[in-house]
């Protein structure tokens, strides 16, 4: 039995900026330019959008700055702290002040100068902060960034499946040719096994530098709005069938105290959500997998079901997700080659292959017409897609997710 | 308040943080002390302010052994700190410690992150950090009055096979 707010919403707009490691402009500024621009997309007017969620690191513009700029009149607005994992979370939000009433139409964004202002690896702002709490037991040991506070997981990993190096930069060369057929892509140059076991050591065993995600530029906007709304607006409305989180595994800020230390929250939410969609991961066509790292997807795989644990290495490796193959995976070529926004341009490209206008080099990708030949400056594609799926990850321990239909 | 710096850290440790304090103290002693739970008797890490097995709010601060094995590690090659770049590169290991392992839950165990040093502190030669390997507390005086725990090899032969990563 499926869930009864299944189908009941939609993502009828989505939007962002050029991805960028130089925006040379404010968050506010990023911001107002990819909410216009997925309102642009949707055909919704200021006057017609009446909620606002963004969220943020203390590193964002309020919505209520944003709705100023835009002549937005808000009936709802919330800014939420949070990182990766957010996305998915908030379209939840958004559905749920749709449904109370509080509101009729949200739009979502993400507003970061990732690059040139507050980097997410840590070097700069955040990590000249003073220590106190529980970050007396790890910044004091060298212990910071995200990639640090997951690599005990990926670590223990590779002990007990046996999960390789190469297995890892396959998620890379295949994210990377992806994004080859992206114009927007930050980085569109394919790249090789040997380029990421050749690229220096971050963290080793478990993350060259290759295997890591980009720190940009950007913004990005994503609206929602109820499905009767949406069957009057500019595009063919994309369903949202389920969504879950944040949640949490055991211990969400102590993540190594109970093992498996590899389980994630995604272990917990895949039951909810595929019994929310009446789906399982059989049905999904294509998905979108948060890449902070190459491991994180390698884990997600697991957590959802896509493949036994302790297979994961061999599902990015097997060519199950590379464009072509039976399930594509961030077909964008997502945070590691695209652009890093926290989880939303996964679900903004998801959206635009459910409708079939992935905007790649195919001259008609705007009325949906493509070739289907994949690689470099050509189409990204994929044929007929029914079901999307989204996993959101922020930290060792938290996990969104989102399944959307067209 | 007691603020000390460390590798250009400032480290504000005042009183009040009844989660923390009192391992530093504890430290400048030469113990490694975790919480334990004065109701259920449980041991816990982190060292908050509640027993996550019974809720309880009564708990005081005791010493342990400060052995235990490598559960898992990382050699950090890159670091975003800059008072560590003079460091890399440097191990980080999450030790569990011998006390309570599996207890009250089968994978539930008191696993502390630290560095692994020798015996001049110094960061420990990567070819030497596998997990499963034997450690044991060791204790950082600084010139300004904190102490930090560390961990460093044992020497006692490991319970079980070692594993460390093929290049």
């Amino acid at each position: 039995m499926a869930h009864p707010l299944r189908d009941k919403y939609c993502i009828v707009g989505v939007g962002e900026t050029e991805y960028s490691q130089r925006s040379g402009r404010t968050t506010r500024a990023m911001a107002v330019e990819a909410v216009k621009k997925a309102m642009d997309d949707a055909g919704l007017t200021p006057q017609e959008v009446d909620g606002l969620l963004s969220y943020h690191m203390g590193d964002s513009t309020p919505s209520t700055a944003v709705a100023s700029d835009l002549g937005i009149r808000p009936n709802f607005f919330m800014d939420v702290s949070g990182g990766g994992s957010s996305t998915e979370a908030l379209i939840g939000l958004a559905m749920g002040a749709i449904e109370v009433g509080m509101c009729h139409t949200v739009a979502i964004y993400r507003s970061m100068n990732g690059y040139t202002q507050v980097r997410i690896g840590g070097t700069g702002a955040r990590a000249s902060t003073p220590v106190s709490g529980s970050e007396l037991l790890t910044r004091p040991y060298g212990l910071m960034s995200p990639l640090q506070r997951f690599a005990f997981a990926f670590t223990r990993h590779m002990m007990e499946y046996g999960t390789t190096s190469e297995q890892l930069a396959m998620v890379k060369v295949v994210h990377s040719r992806h994004a080859s057929a992206n114009p927007k892509a930050f980085k569109k140059e394919p790249v090789t096994v040997e380029d990421v076991l050749n690229s220096r050591w971050i963290v080793k065993p478990v993350a060259h530098l290759l295997d890591c995600c980009l720190e940009t530029d950007n913004a990005t906007c994503i609206i929602v709005t109820s499905a009767e709304r949406a069957r009057h607006l500019r595009q063919r409305p994309i369903y949202i069938m389920a969504v879950q989180g944040r949640g949490s595994r055991t211990f969400p800020d102590n993540p190594w105290a109970e093992a498996p230390i590899t389980r994630i929250g995604g272990h917990y939410i895949a039951p909810r959500i595929f019994q929310m969609a009446g789906v399982g991961p059989e049905d999904i066509d294509i998905t979108g997998c948060y890449d902070a790292f190459t491991f994180t997807v390698v884990l997600q795989f697991e957590a959802y079901g896509f493949c036994k644990v302790g297979e994961g290495g061999y599902y990015v490796s097997s060519g199950i997700i590379q464009l072509g193959g039976k399930r594509p995976n961030n077909t964008s070529g997502g945070h590691l080659c695209e652009g890093y926004t926290h989880g939303m341009n996964m679900v903004i490209e998801n959206v635009r292959q459910l409708r079939g206008q992935a905007d790649d080099y195919c001259p008609g990708w705007r009325e949906g017409r493509h070739t289907y030949q994949y690689g470099p400056g050509g189409c990204r594609q994929v044929r007929d897609p029914e079901i999307a799926m989204n996993m959101g990850w922020g930290t060792p321990g938290y996990g969104s997710a989102l399944i959307l239909r067209r | 308040m007691p603020t000390y710096e460390y590798r250009g850290l400032i480290l504000n440790i005042p009183e009040f943080d009844q989660e923390h304090a009192g391992y530093f103290e504890y430290a400048r002693r030469h113990q490694l002390a975790v919480k334990r739970c004065l109701d259920c008797g449980l041991l816990r890490w982190e060292p908050g302010p509640s027993c996550p097995f019974c809720t309880s709010l009564r708990w005081e601060w005791t010493p342990v052994s400060g052995r235990g094995e490598i559960y898992s590690y990382q050699i950090v090659y890159h670091t975003v700190l800059p008072g560590f770049r003079d460091w890399v590169p440097y191990p980080i290991v999450l030790v569990e410690l011998d006390e309570q392992r599996g207890v009250p839950t089968p994978g539930y165990g008191l696993r502390i992150t630290a560095n692994l040093v020798d015996e001049h502190f110094r960061p420990e030669r990567e070819e030497r950090v596998a997990i499963g390997a034997r450690v044991e507390a060791v204790f950082m005086d600084l010139p300004n009055g904190l102490t930090l725990p560390q961990f460093t090899l044992s020497g006692e032969p490991p319970r079980t096979p070692l594993w460390r990563h093929k290049e």
